[in-house]
């Protein structure tokens, strides 16, 4: 967060040099191009608020401008020049001739109630769909405003809007929103739309609803849209519906994709990037007749960014001042001080799962306290992928109950029963790839902790506790498959869970890495007293690690047990005696958890 | 009147349909949305009337520029979209955009800005008698053809070895690979096909304006777009529907909205629509596969 602040300070900074130059060298019309920019950046600035965050395309943001543009245009006209040019005008709207500021804060409030209509709509749908949707969002728009002539003018220009906003309201802003940009994305909110943009099962997993997760930031963004909107008409002092239609909503794209799309300091580069762009190409637009010189330069300039520098100028990297002066809070280990889990029991009473004639899971029941490390195991197509994912709420049984404690999780959404104390991991591992390390864990924490410094301290001691503090600033993508794994233990550890399930999480691990596993999670289990559930086909692991032992076998639950009750249960061996290794494996592995832990300690 | 604006319905929403069916095709296998699919609208109807004014006769020239826009679909796939390849669904949506973008600098600095006239032959502009009711040429042979356009899809992709692959791909690409199944060859086949079905779609549009345009394929192809997600982003029935539900609806609200509000009508179709995916977020009739993006 102090990193946020810092950055945020210096990109404002050199905007403010910028419209200081302007304003002390620079000639009337070099003034109004550098608050046409500035415009135009608070303007890519709220595009990438949303689309960096959600990884949507907007279209939709053009639109929002437009709103701003008439609502500032309709109450700051002169009260005369409104009644010659708009004689219809419904009165509530006639000759309020209010100030600037007062008319961007409505068109702020409008913007706000246009982004919250929209949203709710908008965002049900997924990528590229929802990036269609803020399409025709943006016609909707385009048409309501070409035939309310009444109070547009329709597709006539709307002159004389009063040029109030200069050089110094329009650097003000962009800084503010500068600030704004740069400071969201390391918020709750930000955390996770850019967790559910990443990946939307992993968002669940630490208790984001990824539904929600895009809302927010979609109304922010149509505000601030909406404001530079509202300035754009100040600047421009006349304008019609097609200024906001689809070369803006182009422009702005273009801006953001050449920069990065991934920060806002990207949305900076790709403004001063395709200004001068514009300005050479207008030059030479001037000299040679050609039209549409200006749009096929910004056309070329975003597939060559596309093509050689798919993150953009900035490589969708922030500033990270402090991170690059070395003033980062040194990385200290905190000492492992954490809540004990409650008591809460995890109890599945005759829980039967049917697939269209087949049956999954079939009349299953038992019960887990927590202080414990139970495995399941079952040969292939037992129904352990089934009962997982009911487990945690992702599957609703079609018989039967799952509580948690005190919470029925076949009847709650996934990303409320993570907060009523599941955390879990997945097979293939589901991580946050374009997030840091640390971020990765803090999108869990702040899930449990609404201070932003108890949830950093929480999400470290997590970092520390799986051994990964020290690639904490890196991005998960970049780290290697081991590590990923612990990743994401650290983050399901986060949401301080009261069980952890965990679904496969020796696969494609080596001896030592297992090793290692085995070793962490007694540790984690000895020191919190949570209830480690995990699926798992290395045999030897489960028989190693786990005190207890459900076998499934065709959807039913065959034995329940200590390791060694389990491994000379006919039904067991019987269902096992299909895979020759596997009974072997039943036979030879011995239960020594007591064995690994003391080689550790 | 009913049957009027019935007929007026299936032959707008048959338009729509096969210009969604194309960008159906396409996004199944690939993952994006063709923007300079509009383009391709306006390369047809251009290659008509050149054809045309070059004394081609008029079948000949129709199957020229339905040839001619297949190529520049193939084409735009090699030279736009192939470098790209394995990119996400939003840098190719992008590409998509900018190549449209740049394409239509070219037609507007290349062609004539103005309309053209492009007279279609006379015995597809009259009309005929139904009972009392008249019912035009035009609109009548464009829901024949896009009724045989839409069948001869089906058994292509039913019937051949391509399509079948072609099938399999919007399912699961990787493992069409693994069968041993070029991938460069269903992904050229793909854009041919939503080529064709441009062109079609260009000729059937032109045919009822009797001009063409620089910018012709914007609004048509804009309404596409919005067709395939209401059916359902990547599923093929889910396109037609799509195309036929836009159409249906907007000569519906032709038909009964008062003059002073037909300017907003545009705005009440998209937002009727959308009313739509609230209910159903997955579309009409959702894709089989959740596909990337």
């Amino acid at each position: 967060m102090r990193s946020a602040l810092a950055d945020s300070v210096a990109m404002a900074a050199a905007v403010l040099l910028i419209a200081v130059a302007a304003a002390l060298f620079g000639s009337t019309s070099m003034q109004r191009v550098v608050a046409h920019a500035a415009v135009m950046l608070s303007a890519v600035l709220a595009l990438q608020l949303f689309s960096g965050n959600s990884r949507i395309v907007s279209f939709g943001h053009a639109a929002f401008m437009a709103i701003g543009a008439y609502t500032v245009g309709i109450l700051t006209l002169n009260a005369q020049l409104q009644h010659n040019a708009l004689p219809q005008l419904p009165s509530f709207l006639a000759g309020l001739e209010l100030s600037t500021w007062n008319a961007l804060i409505i068109a702020a409030i409008v913007g706000a109630v246009a982004g919250v209509i929209s949203g709710a709509t908008l965002l049900r749908l997924s990528g590229s769909a929802a990036a269609i949707a803020t399409l025709a969002f943006l016609i909707i728009v385009y048409t309501l405003l070409a035939a309310a002539r009444e109070i547009t003018r329709g597709s006539q220009p709307f002159y004389g809007v009063p040029r109030d906003a200069g050089l110094w309201v329009t650097a003000l802003f962009a800084m503010l929103t500068l600030v704004i940009t740069r400071t969201f994305r390391e918020t709750s909110w930000g955390l996770a739309a850019r967790a559910a943009a990443d990946d939307e099962a992993g968002a669940i997993a630490v208790g984001i609803n990824p539904r929600a997760a895009f809302f927010f930031p979609w109304v922010l963004s149509a505000t601030l849209a909406a404001v530079a909107g509202g300035l754009l008409a100040q600047v421009l002092g006349a304008f019609t519906p097609h200024t906001f239609y689809f070369d803006l909503a182009f422009t702005l794209l273009v801006t953001l994709i050449v920069g990065g799309m991934g920060s806002s300091l990207g949305a900076l580069a790709g403004l001063l990037a395709t200004t001068v762009l514009i300005e050479v190409m207008r030059q030479v637009e001037s000299a040679v007749s050609f039209f549409g010189l200006t749009q096929s330069a910004l056309a070329i300039a975003m597939i060559l960014v596309i093509w050689r520098r798919p993150e953009g100028l900035s490589g969708g990297l922030e500033l990270n001042l402090l991170r690059r002066l070395g003033k980062q809070p040194a990385a200290t280990v905190v000492p492992a001080e954490v809540k004990r889990a409650n008591a809460d029991v995890l109890r599945v009473a005759a829980v039967t799962k049917r697939y269209a004639g087949l049956v999954a899971v079939s009349d299953v029941s038992f019960e887990i306290a927590p202080d414990s490390i139970t495995g399941i195991i079952g040969p292939n197509g037992a129904g352990k992928t089934t009962l997982v994912s009911m487990l945690a709420g992702h599957v609703p049984p079609t018989e039967g109950k799952i509580h948690l404690g005190e919470t029925a999780v076949h009847e709650t959404a996934a990303h409320r029963v993570v907060r009523a104390g599941l955390g879990r991991t997945f097979q293939n591992i589901r991580v946050f790839t374009r997030m840091t390390v640390l971020e990765n864990v803090l999108s869990a924490a702040r899930g449990v902790h609404s201070n932003v410094a108890a949830a950093e301290e929480a999400a470290r001691r997590e970092l520390a506790r799986v051994g990964l503090l020290e690639q904490a600033d890196a991005l998960a993508g970049s780290l290697a498959y081991g590590m990923r794994r612990r990743v994401e233990i650290a983050r399901a550890l986060a949401c301080e869970p009261t069980f952890l399930l965990l679904d496969e999480p020796a696969a494609g691990l080596n001896p030592a890495e297992t090793r290692e596993l085995m070793t962490l999670l007694a540790a984690v289990r000895k020191e919190r007293g949570i209830g480690i559930v995990l699926v798992e086909h290395d045999l030897m692991f489960v028989m190693q690690l786990c005190e207890r032992i459900l076998v499934l076998d065709q959807g039913r639950l065959i034995a329940d047990g200590t390791p060694a009750e389990v491994q000379s249960h006919p039904a067991v061996i019987a269902a096992y005696l299909g895979s020759r290794v596997a009974a072997k494996s039943l036979a030879t592995s011995t239960p020594s958890l007591g064995a690994v832990v003391t080689e550790s300690n | 009147m009913l049957l009027q604006h019935v007929v007026n319905a299936i032959s707008l929403g048959g338009i729509y349909a096969l210009l969604a069916l194309g960008l159906a095709i396409v996004f199944s296998i690939v993952g994006l949305i063709n923007f300079a699919h509009g383009e391709l609208m306006t390369i047809a109807g251009y290659t008509t009337l050149g054809a045309l004014l070059f004394g081609v006769p008029f079948p000949a020239a129709v199957l020229l520029a339905i040839a001619t826009t297949a190529v520049a679909a193939m084409a735009m796939e090699r030279i736009a979209f192939r470098p790209m390849r394995g990119a996400s669904v939003t840098s190719l949506l992008l590409t998509s955009f900018a190549v449209s973008a740049l394409l239509k600098v070219i037609f507007q600095n290349g062609l004539s800005a103005r309309p053209q006239p492009l007279a279609m032959p006379q015995w597809m502009t009259g009309s005929y008698q139904v009972g009392n009711v008249a019912i035009g040429v035009g609109p009548t042979i464009s829901i024949v053809i896009s009724v045989v356009a839409l069948v001869g899809l089906e058994l292509f992709l039913r019937r051949t070895v391509t399509g079948t692959a072609m099938r399999a791909a919007a399912e699961d690409f990787p493992v069409v690979r693994l069968m041993g199944i070029a991938a460069g060859r269903v992904i050229a086949t793909a854009f041919a096909l939503s080529g064709v079905l441009a062109g079609i779609a260009a000729l059937l549009w032109v045919a009822q304006r009797a001009s063409v345009d620089p910018l012709m394929g914007a609004v048509p192809v804009v309404k596409a777009f919005i067709a395939t997600v209401v059916g359902g982003l990547g599923s093929l029935p889910g396109a037609v529907v799509g195309g036929l539900l836009l159409g249906a609806i907007e000569i519906g609200l032709d038909a009964v909205l008062p003059p002073s509000v037909v300017p907003y009508r545009d705005a009440f179709v998209l937002s009727g629509v959308i009313l739509i995916l609230l209910f159903r977020p997955q579309g009409v009739i959702p894709a089989a596969t959740v596909r990337r993006g």
